[in-house]
């Protein structure tokens, strides 16, 4: 892992962590015995910051990812959250995000937002409050009685990240989450991410294959190898916030997006 | 010319049908042996309708309990097949070519097991409809979105919140489709059962009216049972489309995505 500090100065940060991960490696078991699938990984997340998470189809980032979110077991090393290891799933700590909406089709928009607080057994007027101002935040006031079949994929996806944020967990995980939307619609929902992000001040884990998605929302790139998954470059994106489209057509967001294809080149 | 709604010629074509029923046979074309006019079939119902009122009592008792059989066994044996993998390569294959067995030979040996009365109906047609309600309710667990378990997961749900919660909801269109299959293969379990070996109820009164050649009374058993069988569709078909508004209309909406009111009030809709 080398830092790079030649791009501009490393943004101030907190020394407060959010997630933490040792020597985390991962072995399937295959039909001809073990595959490794990740090797040997640690990082670190900071309190607050957006990390992006990029590498070549198969190396494992999704893996990674369900292992921070309680959902997969890794075979060696820890994930430690706010200093608690991470050991099943806990909404409490950590919100998941993943690539299809997967909302339930046969609960209204409000219904979807408040599922994770109607496990708890929260009171229903609490739970309307809460799920209300969440409908709020991801700017969709009005559907909140619609059923998902009648939201198109950017609107599933705000509803996914309010059902995401409604027990107010301080770490939100992202697994690909706007690769099925069209560029023009992904791009929208990048920006309103950063707002959403930059209001609640959460802690992001966000993967993706996109480089200018990577580029434009990250304040940490993590780039990871072709399997077995290794972390093989930490780039630290110095553009300023807020991020505005025009900073794509910038000299640094280009040396930045071509600093990490190349490493994915490398890597594949 | 513009075209008519097809509903329209689907009544057309009913109004014709059954004004055929009435006027073929007054021409003298067919015997009455072979098809009494609609008139005199709907004449002798009404004369007889004690007889074919308390008849239908009866095949709609054993419906009853055969559904539930049908329908509480299929679910619970689908689920269980369904839901457990080691299960569902066992036995899948044994209950799917199970299915393709014509249950009816089996029916005089129910007889044999049960008498001729309503236990043995209810046995038979019980049976008959179990393997579609178990094996679309093991379809309908089986092909359950993955994802949506694991979301559940991710917030937290317990296994049995998980069941009940999502699993069960998930399956339900297709576990329905099931039933009303299971529900009409339970009316014919019934309907062919009284009329091989029995004493009473509707297909009853067919095979009785058949032996003693009264033809407007054979009908008008077949014209009941026509009517209870429409009335069950029409019933599973309103109970399911209740049950899972989404699904019928996620089907529909698949040709013609968010249109108008939506999408004015849409400016964030990204």
């Amino acid at each position: 892992m080398q830092h790079v500090a030649n791009l501009t100065e490393v943004h101030s940060r907190t020394d407060a962590v959010a997630i933490e991960v040792e020597r985390l490696s991962h072995v399937y078991a295959g039909p001809e015995g073990g595959v490794p699938a990740l090797q040997d990984i640690s990082m670190s997340v900071g309190v607050g910051r957006f990390v992006v998470i990029v590498g070549p189809s198969g190396c494992g980032k999704t893996s990674l990812l369900m292992m921070m979110a309680g959902l997969r077991q890794q075979t060696e090393g820890t994930i430690l959250c706010y200093g608690r290891p991470i050991l099943e799933p806990d909404p409490k700590r950590v919100g998941v995000i993943f690539q299809e909406a997967s909302l339930f089709p046969w609960l209204t928009t409000l219904d979807n937002i408040e599922f994770p607080l109607s496990l708890r057994g929260t009171p229903r007027e609490e739970r309307r409050r809460r799920s209300q101002a969440m409908l709020t935040l991801v700017s969709l006031e009005g559907f909140g009685e619609r059923y998902p079949h009648e939201l198109s994929g950017g609107m599933k996806q705000r509803v996914s990240i309010a059902r995401g944020l409604v027990q107010d967990p301080p770490v939100l995980l992202m697994d690909e989450p706007f690769a099925a939307l069209d560029e023009q619609t992904r791009m929208t929902m990048g920006h309103e991410l950063l707002r959403i992000w930059s209001t609640t001040r959460k802690t992001v884990v966000f993967i993706t294959h996109s480089l200018t998605e990577a580029v434009y929302l990250a304040d940490e790139v993590l780039v990871m190898s072709a399997r077995p998954g290794r972390i093989i470059d930490h780039i630290h994106v110095t553009l300023p916030r807020p991020r505005t489209y025009e900073m794509m057509a910038t000299d640094v967001f280009g040396r930045l997006r071509d600093r990490i294809w190349q490493q994915i080149r490398k890597a594949a | 010319m513009r075209r008519p709604a097809p509903a329209t010629v689907r009544w057309a074509i009913l109004v014709a049908l059954l004004a055929l029923w009435e006027f073929v046979p007054t021409t003298g074309l067919l015997p009455e042996l072979f098809l009494p006019a609609l008139s005199k079939t709907l004449g002798v119902l009404y004369i007889d309708r004690h007889i074919y009122f308390a008849a239908l009592l009866v095949t709609l008792y054993e419906v009853a309990f055969s559904m539930l059989i049908a329908c509480g066994l299929g679910i619970l044996a689908g689920a269980v097949v369904g839901g457990v993998a080691l299960l569902r390569n066992l036995l899948l294959p044994i209950f799917s070519s199970l299915y393709a067995v014509p249950i009816v030979i089996l029916y005089p040996i129910f007889t044999a097991w049960f008498g001729i009365g309503s236990e043995s109906k209810i046995a038979f047609a019980g049976i008959y409809g179990f393997f579609p309600v178990m094996l679309s309710t093991a379809a309908g667990i089986r092909t359950i979105d993955p994802q949506f378990v694991l979301a559940a997961r991710s917030m937290g749900a317990t296994l049995p919140q998980q069941i009940v919660r999502v699993i069960i909801p998930a399956s339900l269109p297709t576990v329905f489709a099931g039933l009303r299959l299971g529900g009409a293969l339970t009316i014919i379990g019934v309907v062919v059962a009284e009329m091989l070996t029995s004493a009473a109820g509707i297909g009853y009164l067919v095979t009785l009216n058949r032996t003693i050649l009264d033809s407007p009374r054979v009908f008008a058993a077949i014209l009941a049972i026509l009517v209870l069988s429409i009335a069950y569709y029409m019933l599973a078909r309103a109970l399911e489309s209740r049950m899972v508004v989404w699904q019928s209309a996620g089907r529909r909406q698949k040709s013609a995505p968010l249109g108008g009111a939506a999408g004015v009030a849409a400016p964030a809709a990204a």
